[in-house]
């Protein structure tokens, strides 16, 4: 393509939030619509990048590159390969749901769908960046709009949600910043290809390992791994219900990118040597994650919890694939295989747990309580929801089928090959979910006698159900047939692997 | 033989002839024909500080020197002139509705802040270490006046009285130090003091370390260096809030630009000590500056404390000595726009006759007064240094001196104390945004010459953010031409 | 007989520190302004000494205009401690304290 395909589709919601906020607040229904068709146009060219991308030639594509900052080397350096172009679909694709879903905000909408706008720009410019410098830059942009959708439209603690969610990243982002000052001063350049390309401090081990821990702790706090996870649960807890989804959906998914597009290419060797401590965090995050989740009563909050949880699955994968790094062909098959299944369970879980908020939404506008206890019998009032609910619930746990199952499986059959003993561990992370989404989401909220507070609950209404039905559809598609898919991430994760 | 007006050279001179003159115009004008309002000597003093801002550009740096060699035209001189002349005329714009709201408008205001921009004008450009104390004392004095300007105010008089006793204090100490050094090298000009220095070598001559101690001390009570800041918070918080804006700013410029030269020019042989002195310094002014921020309950004097700490960052740069020259002199750049930019919001939110701005006043701001206090947001996100603002490039830029210096552990705790002070700034967005007035505030309409330094302010943080490779190139050229 | 040049320096190292000391202790505005003064003049005597070493008359130049800067920084000191005095009827250090400190 020969126009700039990623540049349009980075600022046009950038422009879009300036659209908004020029718009008058007395029309709120009119400020709603433009966001809504603002944000189809990333949508549509996220489409267009994801089926004329050349999954035959590979590598980087669509790129754009021009000088930004010359004195220092600063470049405006965009492109995407078969591991971004899935994220930056699933940010286009979940963004445009938030907006239609958004439809109820009356506080303030203005300034709400400018800030949602402008917090797309900032993630689809993480997933895009291919200059650590502009990388940065949108990975601190996409911390400020989402503080002030905590702090805004949140719940009763958002101001402590707010801050505590900006400080931790904060933390782990300087942190990162202060490596990538110094891998900046060894080589020369801030291309995060030619940097894996370079190999930073590769005689000078002590510096190395500091510069990875840097790296490590920035992606970790994101993700969020073990123990770095505890700003999540508030956030989620405080955060609108289109909030959550964004943050679980894709904020998330920031992390665990940069783990597999910067970390392990830039740093193979740290990682493998550090695999052993990284995937015993992956490990706790799966188990622990999963342990505490069964012990809530508040369904955000265990969905929250589910979130550590599956990106644990995340960890595994790419830990497997570091813990054989450089051993040769001999490992690739696995490694590809773990790398394949931690990028695709970054796909389905941003489909799924951005499904299972919205579903929680619904169901707190009607009943304005999150609490287990609470429900109990609503399978039979309310069809729609409880259709769609164990749909979700079930792609969650990973029913065959379903496209949870996939991603799961992979990276359980690369990381029983590469790294067993973690792998048996996490292991117990799929029973122990398998037991509380049915026990606690299923049981809890749809089976058992109707409690007579929600005798005149109403089913989901039009606009949730097609908020709701790509979703599904994702679900259910890729469950089946997860080739498409896999064919684009494969190629790219090929080339991590054999470049490892 | 006494030097012909040719060696004085009062051709380069021009910056500070009009800066001084215009301010000595605007007395005289006012003693002759004083009548109604005195909006005539504001713009008289734009005028003049115009004049200067086009001279500085247009003569451009060269390796010449002034006034016999007292002063010096290079490039690191001109650069720091250049940032000192914007935040001077940005404090007037600030100033000219404040005053009238506050019913002390007087043409000698102006007249003073002329004189202080004078005096720092010569300190950045200055050669010889007697240069730089008259520059510092006209600095400091006409900033003693104006802390006391609101008369009527026991605060304004006693935050001026100690600003004076602790400036004066520290002056003695920087003359006691250039004593010390006049006499360990014979001269004052500091190019030669540097040639004497670096052949004399430096083991253990008490006359240079007890000079170099003695003048960082006097140079750190000016920059409210911990130990040396007690004083800072207090004469911020009273002094009326447009000469805490320009103090707060214009001070630091010109101190930095004499310690900068003084490192780069005399020091650089004795640098493994100075920088560790300085390092020590850095540390505890960014971190005492930062805690101490966390506790204030009131904007005013919670951006004196940022200002200390601020100031520690600047110094990690300038640790880092003729590598971090650059990074010193863009932060101070981007730090004017930003730092002037808070004052002038809490300028314009504060209650009439009152210079507090009590961080409750700001509840439900983000919404009434959109965009004041979007503004503001600005600023403080600068302040903590994210991304597309100009705050972070400067701290990339300084911390990244300091890792090539090889004083990376004192960038980490640099890092360290940004994330600190990202609490407290993020506090007052949360108050603006995220709670509503228990009784809101009555807020004056702002007048259009504060709207134009605030959009300034504003234009050139988000541009220097953007697009900062014209000014990092600039600030890049302009200290590789060191009179030296 | 002459006094060495270390000797002058010597003298003018005490007084400075008398007047630091004073400056320190002292609670009087006037008695704190004057200590600073001699602070200024140890100063001056000390580049009188070292320019008379160095058979150089920068030493002598600077004093003359560390004079007229003293000059001008007592004028001011003076006209603020009126104003003090005036308004609050105290040249006390401890009485002028609304601010924390």
């Amino acid at each position: 393509m020969d126009w700039p395909v990623l540049s349009i589709m980075l600022f046009t919601p950038l422009v879009g939030s300036v659209i908004v906020l020029a718009l008058p607040k007395e029309k709120p229904a009119l400020l709603k619509w433009v966001a809504l068709a603002i944000s189809f146009i990333p949508l549509i060219l996220a489409a267009l990048v994801w089926f004329s991308y050349d999954r035959g030639t590979g590598g980087m594509q669509f790129v754009e590159r021009a000088a930004w900052i010359s004195a220092i080397n600063v470049h405006y350096y965009l492109g995407v390969d078969g591991i971004s172009v899935p994220m930056v679909c699933l940010t286009a694709l979940l963004t445009t749901l938030s907006l239609f879903y958004s439809f109820i905000i009356d506080q303030r909408p203005k300034e709400y769908f400018a800030f949602f706008l402008l917090l797309e720009t900032a993630m689809l410019g993480v997933f895009m960046s291919l200059d650590f410098f502009l990388f940065y830059v949108f990975w601190e942009l996409s911390l400020v709009p989402m503080y002030f959708l905590i702090g805004i439209w949140g719940g009763p603690r958002r101001e402590y949600a707010a801050i505590k969610f900006f400080l931790y990243t904060l933390v782990g982002s300087v942190a990162m910043l202060l490596a990538v000052i110094a891998m900046y001063l060894e080589t020369g350049s801030w291309d995060i290809l030619e940097m894996a390309r370079l190999q930073p401090f590769s005689t000078n081990l002590t510096l190395a390992a500091v510069a990875f821990w840097a790296v490590f702790l920035g992606f970790a706090i994101k993700v969020p791994v073990f123990p770095f996870h505890t700003w999540l649960p508030d956030a989620h807890v405080e955060a609108p219900t289109a909030g959550s989804v964004i943050l679980a959906g894709i904020l998330l998914k920031l992390g665990a990118y940069g783990m597999i597009r910067i970390l392990l290419p830039i740093f193979p060797a740290m990682f493998r040597q550090f695999a052993p401590v990284v995937g015993i965090l992956a490990a706790i995050s799966i188990v622990y994650g999963a342990l505490v989740a069964m012990s809530q009563w508040d369904l955000k909050k265990l969905i929250a919890y589910s979130s550590v949880n599956h990106m644990g699955y995340v960890m595994l994968g790419v830990t497997a694939a570091a813990a054989a790094a450089g051993s040769g062909p001999a490992a690739a098959d696995s490694q590809a295989i773990a790398l394949n299944g931690a990028v695709l369970q970054m796909w389905n879980h941003g489909i799924i747990t951005g499904a299972l908020f919205f579903l929680v939404g619904v169901i707190y506008e009607r009943a304005h309580t999150r609490d287990l206890k609470a429900f109990g019998g609503l399978g039979a009032k309310v069809p729609t929801f409880a259709g769609i609910l164990t749909v979700t619930t079930f792609a969650s746990l990973g029913l065959p089928g379903l496209a949870g199952f996939v991603s799961e499986f992979l990276v359980f059959r690369g990381a029983f090959a590469l790294i067993r003993p973690f792998a048996i561990v996490s292991s117990l992370g799929i029973v122990i979910s398998a037991a509380y989404l049915l026990w606690k989401v299923i049981q809890h909220v749809l089976l058992g006698p109707l409690n007579e507070r929600w005798a005149r609950l109403t089913d989901m209404n039009r606009r949730e159900v097609i908020t709701l039905a790509p979703l599904i559809f994702f679900m259910v598609i890729f469950g089946l047939y997860p080739a498409p898919i896999l064919d684009l991430i494969n190629q790219a994760v090929v080339t991590i692997v054999g470049s490892l | 033989m006494l030097p012909t007006l040719s060696v004085l050279n009062l051709n380069g001179a021009v910056p500070q002839i009009a800066v001084a003159g215009a301010g000595m115009l605007i007395m005289l004008i006012d003693a002759l024909f004083h009548r109604g309002s005195r909006r005539w000597a504001a713009y008289l003093a734009l005028l003049g500080l115009a004049v200067a801002l086009a001279r500085v550009v247009e003569s451009g740096a060269s390796a010449e020197t002034i006034l016999d060699g007292a002063l010096a035209r290079d490039g690191l001189g001109m650069a720091f002139a250049l940032v000192l002349i914007v935040a001077a005329a940005l404090s007037v714009l600030v100033a000219m509705d404040y005053l009238r709201r506050e019913e002390h408008e007087r043409a000698e205001y102006y007249a003073l802040i002329l004189f202080a921009t004078a005096g720092g004008l010569a300190m950045a450009m200055a050669n010889d270490l007697v240069a730089v104390f008259i520059g510092l004392e006209t600095l400091s004095i006409s900033l003693y006046v104006l802390s006391a300007f609101f008369t009527g105010d026991a605060a304004s008089r006693e935050a001026a009285l100690k600003y004076l006793l602790l400036g004066a204090f520290a002056s003695a100490f920087f003359l006691y130090g250039i004593a010390l050094l006049y006499g360990a090298s014979g001269t004052t000009r500091l190019v030669e003091m540097g040639t004497a220095i670096r052949l004399a070598g430096t083991q253990a001559d008490p006359l240079l370390w007890g000079g170099v101690a003695l003048i960082i001390v006097g140079v750190g009570f000016k920059l409210a260096l911990v130990p040396f800041h007690s004083w800072a918070p207090d004469v911020y918080q009273g002094a009326p809030t447009s000469v805490t804006a320009f103090m707060s700013v214009a001070s630091k410029v010109a101190a930095f630009a004499a310690l900068v030269r003084l490192l780069v020019v005399v020091l650089a042989p004795a640098a493994p000590l100075t920088s560790a002195l300085l390092a020590l310094l850095a540390v505890l002014t960014m971190t005492v500056g930062n805690i101490l921020a966390l506790a204030q309950d009131e904007v005013k004097r919670l951006l004196a404390y940022s200002s200390i700490a601020q100031a520690g960052y600047i110094l990690v740069a300038a640790v880092a000595g003729e590598v971090g020259a650059a990074a010193v002199l863009f932060y101070l750049l981007g730090y004017a726009f930003t730092n002037l930019g808070a004052f002038a919001v809490v300028l314009a939110w504060s209650r009439r006759g009152e210079g507090r701005l009590p961080f409750s006043d700001l509840a439900g701001l983000g919404f009434r007064r959109p965009w004041t206090a979007a503004a503001l947001s600005l600023f403080l996100l600068s302040l903590t240094g994210m991304p597309l603002t100009v705050g972070f490039v400067g701290k990339l830029y300084l911390f990244g001196a300091a890792v090539q210096a090889g004083w990376t552990w004192l960038a980490i705790v640099a890092v360290l104390n940004s994330v600190v002070s990202a609490f407290y700034y993020l506090r007052l967005v949360v108050i603006m945004y995220m709670r509503e007035a228990e009784m809101p505030l009555a807020l004056q309409r702002a007048g259009l010459a504060l709207g134009v330094a605030l959009a300034v302010c504003a234009a050139g943080v988000i541009l220097l953010g953007l697009v900062p490779g014209v000014a990092l190139d600039w600030a890049r050229q302009a200290v590789a031409v060191v009179l030296s | 007989m002459s006094v060495p040049v270390y000797g002058y320096v010597a003298l003018s190292g005490l007084l400075f520190l008398i007047g630091a000391i004073g400056v320190l202790v002292r609670r009087n505005v006037l008695v704190i302004l004057m200590c600073v003064e001699l602070m200024l003049n140890a100063a001056n005597l000390a580049l009188l000494a070292f320019g008379s070493a160095h058979q150089s008359l920068d030493g002598q130049v600077t004093v003359l205009m560390v004079m007229a800067v003293a000059a001008a920084e007592v004028a001011v000191g003076l006209a603020l401690i009126v104003t003090l005095f005036r308004h609050q009827g105290a040249t006390d250090v401890d009485e002028v304290s609304l601010l924390k400190g």
